[in-house]
């Protein structure tokens, strides 16, 4: 369905020195850098699947989603999605597609919301009986009625973001596109967008290709992830294997009365872990451990840590996906070396 | 042909819709033009006094009033503001949610502003016409309207239109190169006022010069029409006038699509 094959995208930046004296020298020597926002990055994805496609700031994910969609021409590298290369035949390519960038809108700014989803439909060719049963889904998962007669410009940022992502729906696209689609968004709002994205995904079989900062977007939504970094791939699996391989660590967080008594060392001749598997953080009520599951399953450590102290209360805390992050961002520099 | 009409006639409603809602820009537009038409009417005015004669290079002062109406109402008419349009998209990076419909990028930009070109054709063309003539009737005593002549008229309008656009579309593809258009476009509209003879009727200026200019797609863009309608063209220079400007058109028409092939290559959506 879609095939990405070693991407690569350079852009040429002119750098300023700082302060007027840089800006003048730029404007009649400017000094050229190239800036690699995509270095080597290849994935496929299978009709009907749910991809999410993570990574830091920075690591290149809005450019490989803008060289599938067709809008940047990579520099080096292929993608295929549905037999098609983007930028070969762009306006008949995106027919089939739908896409949202969480920070932009596709509606029309200064129109009632109505129109620009009238204006869409005889762009993508939707015939009316197909248009209002489309129109009727939508409105029922995303509960635009309160506000389709408003102009975009009047909209709050949950209500703007339901509304393009409806937009990308209504010509039922055979992959979506969605960057960052919940950027910004309360609890309430996020769950409409999640509800749409797996309804259209279960009935129509569309592909889906997201990007997130948010653990539980890819939780409930995701059955892949591939995860890029710097502008490579760094994890390509399901979100169960990676919790399993670079997950392990967990974070136990007691409220005690007293916990002068419990110190690092102690915990640490006790269980026998290292530093690198075990730390305390501690004040007054609070004391927290987190630690390297693998080495010492949770049960023991709650037991451990038990039979220490008098405990009023517990939460346990999984790894979070920043976490993940950082651990196979480490174990990369590591290889490096 | 239905499908040109289904696809984009949306974008030719949704910028007449635009410009009812900023009505007041548009008034202010309107008004503007208006002000600035009686400021060289006033100007062209003291120029013939100082001649003393009535008539100056074939230009009589009801002619001058015509031309400098008529000439500034056909450049507001076929004025295109594509450049700009696409230098703002390209700096805030909105050019991306453009690219990722199936259209044209050129026609859905040409038909959005269509919109704005039909509204300018009812509240403004066609009441300048009307005033013009009844101006015209009072100062001679005789009816000149020409309904031939207008119909040319309107004909080389449309494709001084096209030639406006065009151009505009290339200057504007240059902000893929430039990332900000505004300061050279400040340039560009200057020259091309000059150019196209709205500023000064091009039968003013020295021969040389004037048959440079006449060549030029700039002249084509309100000078011809303009001249057309005043019925100083015969019926062969009509030809060969409309002739130049059909050329131009496709000419610049290649160009942009050539531009555009390579702008497209090199666009990096700035913003995320």
């Amino acid at each position: 369905m879609i095939y990405a094959e070693h991407l690569r995208k350079e852009f040429k930046k002119i750098v300023k020195e700082p302060g007027l004296k840089g800006s003048f020298k730029a404007l009649f020597k400017p000094l050229k850098e190239t800036v690699v926002a995509a270095e080597d990055i290849s994935f496929h994805v299978p009709k009907g699947e749910i991809l999410g496609f993570i990574g830091p700031n920075g690591a290149g994910k809005s450019t490989v989603i803008k060289m599938l969609t067709g809008i940047l021409t990579p520099t080096s590298g292929e993608c295929r999605i549905n037999g098609k290369v983007p930028q070969n035949d762009r306006k008949n390519y995106v027919r089939e597609i739908g896409a949202v960038f969480g920070q932009r809108t596709q509606l029309w700014w200064d129109l009632p919301l109505q129109e620009t989803y009238l204006v869409l439909k005889e762009i993508y060719e939707v015939d009316d009986a197909k248009f209002k049963k489309r129109m009727d889904f939508l409105n029922e998962i995303l509960e635009l009625e309160k506000f389709i007669k408003s102009p975009v410009r009047t909209l709050s940022l949950g209500q703007r973001m339901r509304a393009d992502i409806a937009a990308s729906m209504l010509h039922s696209p055979k992959v979506l596109f969605l960057d960052e689609p919940t950027i910004g968004l309360d609890v309430v709002v996020k769950d409409n967008i999640r509800q749409a994205i797996m309804k259209i995904n279960k009935e129509e079989q569309t592909t889906v290709i997201l990007t997130t900062h948010d653990i539980s977007d890819i939780e409930l939504l995701c059955d892949r992830i591939v995860m890029i970094d710097k502008g490579k791939n760094v994890y390509d699996g399901s979100l169960h294997e990676l919790r399993e391989n670079y997950g392990q660590t967990r974070e136990l967080v007691f409220e005690t009365d007293n916990n002068s008594k419990l110190t690092e060392e102690e915990f640490r001749k006790g269980l026998k872990l290292n530093e690198n598997d075990l730390v305390i953080e501690s004040d007054k009520n609070n004391f927290k451990v987190r630690f390297n599951s693998r080495k010492l399953p949770v049960g023991e450590m709650l037991g451990y840590t038990l039979s220490l102290t008098k405990v009023k209360d517990i939460s346990v805390k999984d790894a979070d996906i920043e976490e993940i992050i950082r651990n196979l961002y480490r174990q990369g520099e590591k290889s490096d070396e | 042909m239905n499908k040109i009409r289904k696809s984009y006639v949306p974008f030719m409603k949704a910028g007449m819709q635009n410009l009812i809602i900023y009505r007041l820009n548009f008034i202010g537009f309107v008004i503007g033009g208006l002000i600035y038409c009686f400021v060289m009417f006033y100007l062209w005015r003291a120029v013939f006094a100082s001649n003393g004669g009535d008539a100056f290079l074939g230009f009589s002062m009801t002619d001058m009033v015509i031309y400098l109406f008529l000439s500034n109402t056909t450049s507001q008419l076929i004025f295109s503001s594509v450049s700009n349009e696409i230098g703002e998209e390209i700096r805030d990076g909105s050019i991306s949610m453009r690219l990722l419909k199936p259209v044209n990028t050129d026609l859905s930009y040409m038909f959005t502003e269509l919109g704005t070109v039909f509204m300018k054709l009812v509240v403004l063309l066609i009441p300048m016409i009307l005033g013009l003539e009844i101006y015209r009737y009072c100062a001679t005593g005789n009816v000149m309207f020409n309904v031939g002549n207008f119909l040319l008229y309107l004909f080389s309008a449309v494709l001084a239109y096209i030639i406006s656009f065009r151009v505009n579309l290339c200057f504007g593809f240059i902000a893929f190169y430039v990332k900000n258009l505004w300061g050279i476009g400040i340039l560009k509209n200057s020259i091309i006022g000059f150019l196209s003879g709205s500023l000064i009727p091009l039968a003013f200026m020295p021969d040389g010069l004037r048959v440079c200019l006449e060549y030029m797609p700039f002249a084509s863009m309100s000078y011809t029409p303009v001249m057309i309608y005043m019925g100083k063209y015969g019926t062969y220079e009509i030809i060969f006038r409309l002739g130049l400007q059909i050329v131009w058109s496709v000419l610049l028409y290649g160009l942009s699509k050539l531009i555009w092939l390579g702008a497209i290559k090199r666009l990096c959506v700035q913003g995320g």
